[in-house]
């Protein structure tokens, strides 16, 4: 499904040149469930925002289904990615002005489709996640796990086949961040391919493969049987 | 404890430069505005404190009634008959003076110069207080004797040591210098905006019957100027309630029932509201709308530095938690933040002054006013306002970041941001009320000023070269030989001889019937005395019957006056005679009803001419007259087209220096005379223009500072939108809209108030613009637009910038 070639990402500030990703190859399969691992500033960010057009990598290439969009811009990069990716982050980073139904609606709001189709969608994808009878919440009066929830729901709204999620349970406690990995394991099932940042072991083994990152290079891949 | 808030205060500032400067600016901006208002105001309506007397001194105004129709209410002057009536009827009063402004050739034998010299009653002397450099306050009881001012003597004599040097008027009277005094100050009434004559040759009234036959000691009840004012000084004992009473009974009593009809009442003044009484009189409340206007601005600057500071409390909210944490009170608190905008008002009050320290000059010099920053006496106006300002501006935001408990107000403020964000809507929406109404008010102005303008070209302005104070003895005799040699000119059209000229505010009228004998008052007849080459001269068309002619008998007004004069009217005068088609009114007679002594003068229609508005300005098209009285020519009109126009206009100066070598020439051009009504109106719209630039200035400066912060505080709302797929424009559109809708409101409001704001300008004039609505809805669009230009830098900043650096921010 994509595939990174000898990537590096170096960041300049006045003084100081960082090195935050430094000859990364990597290469994710669709229907893949991929941990990345690693110590605090190793990288694993960096990596999961170039995975996610998010930023452009300084080096190198980036294949996506075949397409190498190293050298995109802002705008093209938008366009696949609204196609292609969803993202759950460990903040949530849900709006805190909008309700649960508004913020998982927003997801679909740049994807040109009607009004009826979108709520139609959005309702279906509460029910999954358990979350129907909070649609007309603020997300300040949902507990971290149902915040999560609805971040997650967001994330799949679209249909998107790629999922990343960084550090998706680092804001929960264990029950919580059990049935956050619960989610993403069963939408893996369902065919979603799905890239996760974590520092939690127990979290990392839902994976089907474990890459561990430390200062900007891979050091071990572990692949464990499904 | 005050020490440490000042210093964290200006620690603040320090730290948010950009924000810092906002406020700062806008503030000062608006207190320079604000205070420079209020000073000019005070100073406007402070004149005449220099005289002794002026506690005790009124001045007398006639009410104008609607018959008289020349588009003002009032009159700071009334009949010179009424002065001698006053005295006559309160022995009680201290003294009565009249005064009356009319213009002569003073020489010297050396030089000659025309001056508006004020008529006075001896008793002037004693009513104003003047400083005497030679001679005394009994300078006036000697009809023959005159007083000059200072600056006047040296401008004649080329000295100030001139007692008992003659001087005559028009080269005809002569008359001694019996006093010389010291200049009057500017800031007098003498110097008032549409009189500014100054005083600068004061003769006795009386000596007006040597000049013009006219007997001074009864005056008269004919003639009404703006200026020619009736002073009366009561004794410390009597009021101005006491005095209008009397002038109550007067006009009861003692006035002709004739001028009943044109005057509806006497009003009695303060000598120190003679200055700004010129505004009331024609109707326009400008002193209150400068106060107005100053005040809304500062308004606006105000609530700009609210909002600001509103937003950027929302910043500081940790601080305020991490302090109440360790035990301050929402006093304390309050306290703190309360002192930083009054910090900050303090700074922007000390550019304020040294920005006025800079413009009151300046001002001065362009408006030969003399105010004055005076800083013992305005200091506790200064800081009242300066405290007013940074408690009203500071307290709101003050109050919402320190009501909040610790807890919260560590926690989370996006929340808080939110439930403020209404009350900024509010304040934005405010700001740009005020100053879009003054934007559409401002512009209304301008249209209706230009359509004034406009219609003035209707009459050859550029091509009329008009020279005045032609009734003088010494030169009326001289005019045929005048324009024959005038006419002799290449570029010279025609010559014309007229009582008035289009554009001077002159209305001279005559009541009329179709019956002889009939009562006054039914049909006012505007009457223009001309010879017959007015019409060329103006390009005015005959539209029926003929041109008034030199040779024709009965056309040209002669001494006897038994006879009926033919005479030309316009087609607004065809309802007098019941008929709608010019023809018809040819041929037609009516009579004068305006002689008090019951004679009535017969006049035939021979010609009609179109309506056109003569006075022009805010005056309304009226019917007219016209007849050919040669005795009345005042100003002539010189039509010069093509060649070098200046050329021309020095031949005609050659021309008039060989024909009439007695008298300086006073020519000028109708483009002139024009201005000298017209520039009123255009100082007021470059006013009002100034005052809307600055509301919207600030109005723009606010909405920049708060799009800025705004979008700050959107950053992550902002970066999940951008990672979800929304693209630049619909993000940048996004945050234009947030701040449209307080813009769209606020317009809402605006431009209604607008609408009725401008009719009190508009109601001034006669011809007014069709429908100010187009205009008020462009002048909307405008504010709008520049608002959105304003968003729009921010707005695409923001949306284009990558949404790790925005989601970042966690």
């Amino acid at each position: 499904m994509l595939k990174l070639h000898n990537m590096y990402k170096i960041y300049q500030t006045d003084e100081v040149e960082t090195i935050a990703l430094n000859g990364v190859n990597l290469e994710i399969a669709q229907g893949d469930f991929v941990a990345i691992m690693g110590p605090s500033g190793c990288g694993k960010s960096t990596l999961l925002n170039i995975i996610g057009m998010l930023d452009n990598p300084s080096e190198g290439d980036y294949f996506f289904f075949d397409e190498n969009i190293a050298g995109y811009n802002e705008s093209q990069r938008a366009e696949i990615r609204k196609q292609n990716i969803g993202f759950i982050f460990q903040s949530f980073n849900l709006i805190e002005e909008l309700t649960v139904a508004e913020n998982i609606e927003l997801a679909l709001l740049y994807h040109n489709m009607p009004s009826a189709e979108r709520k139609k969608r959005v309702n279906s994808v509460m029910d999954r996640m358990g979350i129907a009878h909070r649609a007309n919440h603020m997300p300040g009066q949902l507990s971290g796990g149902q915040q999560q929830r609805v971040a997650v729901a967001r994330a799949v709204v679209g249909d998107q086949p790629l999922i990343l999620a960084d550090e998706p349970t680092g804001n929960l406690d264990s029950v919580h961040g059990q049935e956050v990995m619960e989610l993403l394991r069963s939408l893996n099932k369902e065919g979603t391919t799905i890239v996760m940042v974590t520092h939690s072991p127990a979290h990392a083994d839902y994976a089907h493969r474990r890459v561990n990152l430390f200062d900007g290079h891979i050091v071990t891949e572990n692949t464990r049987a499904a | 404890m005050l020490w440490n808030n000042i210093v964290i205060a200006i620690r603040n500032l320090r730290k948010n430069k950009v924000f810092a400067a906002i406020n700062i600016s806008g503030l000062a901006l608006g207190l320079t505005i604000y205070v420079f208002g209020g000073l000019l105001v005070e100073y406007e309506e402070s004149h005449d404190q220099g005289f002794k007397n002026t506690p005790y001194t009124y001045t007398i105004g006639s009410v104008a009634s609607p018959m008289l129709d020349v588009g003002v209410d009032r009159f700071n002057a009334v009949f010179m008959a009424v002065g001698p009536i006053i005295a006559a009827e309160s022995p009680d009063i201290a003294a009565v003076a009249r005064t009356r402004g009319i213009e002569y050739l003073v020489s010297t034998g050396i030089e000659s110069f025309y001056e508006n010299i004020r008529f006075a009653d001896p008793e002037f002397l004693q009513i104003f207080d003047f400083e005497y450099l030679y001679g005394d306050a009994d300078a006036l009881l000697d009809p023959t004797g005159i007083l000059f001012t200072e600056s006047m003597a040296i401008k004649h004599f080329g000295k100030t040591d001139v007692l008992g040097e003659t001087v005559s008027f028009d080269n005809e009277f002569d008359f001694h210098v019996a006093a010389v005094i010291k200049d009057v100050a500017a800031n007098t009434h003498f110097h008032s905006i549409l009189s500014d004559t100054g005083l600068g040759v004061v003769a006795p009234v009386r000596a007006l019957n040597r000049l013009r036959d006219y007997d001074a000691d009864a005056g008269d009840w004919n003639n009404l100027s703006f200026g020619d004012i009736t002073y009366v000084m009561l004794p410390e004992s009597l009021d101005q309630a006491w005095l209008q009473s009397q002038m109550n009974s007067i006009y009861e009593r003692l006035v002709p029932d004739s001028q009943k009809e044109v005057i509806s009442a006497f009003e009695v003044n303060r000598l120190q509201d003679a200055n700004t009484a010129v505004w009331d009189m024609i109707g326009l409340p400008v002193i209150g709308v400068v106060s107005l206007l100053s005040l809304m601005i500062l308004i606006i600057a105000c609530v700009n530095y609210t909002n600001l500071a509103t937003a950027q409390s929302l910043g500081r909210s940790r601080e305020v938690g991490m302090r109440k944490t360790m035990g301050a009170t929402q006093r304390q608190l309050l306290l703190q933040f309360l002192t930083e905008s009054l910090v900050i008002a303090t700074i922007a009050m000390v550019i304020a002054i040294a920005a006025l320290e800079v413009i009151i000059p300046l001002f001065n010099n362009a408006t030969d006013k003399i105010m004055t920053l005076d800083y013992l006496k305005t200091l506790p106006w200064l800081l009242l306002t300066t405290a007013l300002v940074g408690l009203c501006a500071g307290l709101y935001p003050a109050w919402l970041i320190t009501r909040t408990n610790p807890i919260e107000a560590l926690r989370d403020t996006a929340r808080k941001g939110r439930k403020s964000s209404k009350v900024r809507s509010v304040m934005i929406g405010a700001q740009f009320a005020i100053s879009a109404f003054m934007l559409a008010l401002v512009t209304i102005v301008f249209m209706q000023n230009d359509r004034v303008k406009e219609g003035s070209y209707i009459f050859p302005r550029s091509e009329i070269y008009t020279i005045d104070r032609l009734r003088v003895e010494g030169i009326s005799d001289k005019l045929p030989t005048l324009r024959r040699e005038l006419e002799a000119l290449l570029n010279v059209d025609s010559v014309a001889y007229s009582s008035q000229v289009p554009f001077e505010q002159n209305n001279s009228q005559l009541g009329v019937s179709l019956q002889p004998g009939d009562d006054a008052g039914e049909f006012v007849l505007m009457n223009m005395r001309m010879s017959p080459e007015f019409l060329d001269a103006y390009d005015i068309p005959i539209i029926a019957g003929r041109n008034l002619g030199e040779e024709v008998s009965n056309d040209k007004q002669t001494d006897d006056d038994t006879t009926a004069l033919n005479v030309l009217v316009n087609e607004l005068a065809l309802p007098l005679f019941g008929v709608t088609r010019a023809v018809d009114a040819v041929n037609k007679r009516f009579y004068s009803t305006d002689d008090d002594d019951g004679t009535s003068r017969e006049f035939i229609v021979v010609g009609v001419v179109p309506t056109q508005n003569i006075v022009g300005l805010f005056n309304r098209e009226k019917p007219w007259m016209y007849q050919y009285v040669p005795e009345s020519f005042r100003i002539g009109s010189v039509r010069i087209t093509g060649g070098n126009i200046m050329d021309t206009v020095e031949n005609i100066e050659d021309i008039w220096n060989r024909v009439i070598p007695d008298y300086p020439i006073q020519g000028r051009f109708l483009d002139d005379v024009f201005e000298d009504v017209y520039q009123i109106l255009r100082l007021m719209n470059a006013a009002l223009a100034g005052f809307a630039f600055v509301a919207l200035s600030l109005a723009l400066i606010g909405l920049f500072g708060l799009a800025a912060f705004m979008a700050a505080q959107r950053t992550k709302e902002i970066g999940v939108r951008k990672v979800l797929g929304a693209s630049s424009l619909q993000i940048a559109r996004l945050l234009v809209w947030q701040f449209s809708t307080p813009v769209l409101w606020a317009l809402l409001v605006a431009l209604p108030a607008a609408y009725f704001g401008s009719r009190t300008y508009l109601n001034f004039f006669a011809d007014r613009i069709e429908s100010p609505l187009p205009i008020l809805i462009a002048a909307g669009l405008v504010a709008v637009l520049l608002a959105w230009a304003t968003i729009a830098g921010h707005a695409i900043r923001i949306a284009s910038s990558n949404p790790i650096t925005a989601l970042r921010y966690e």
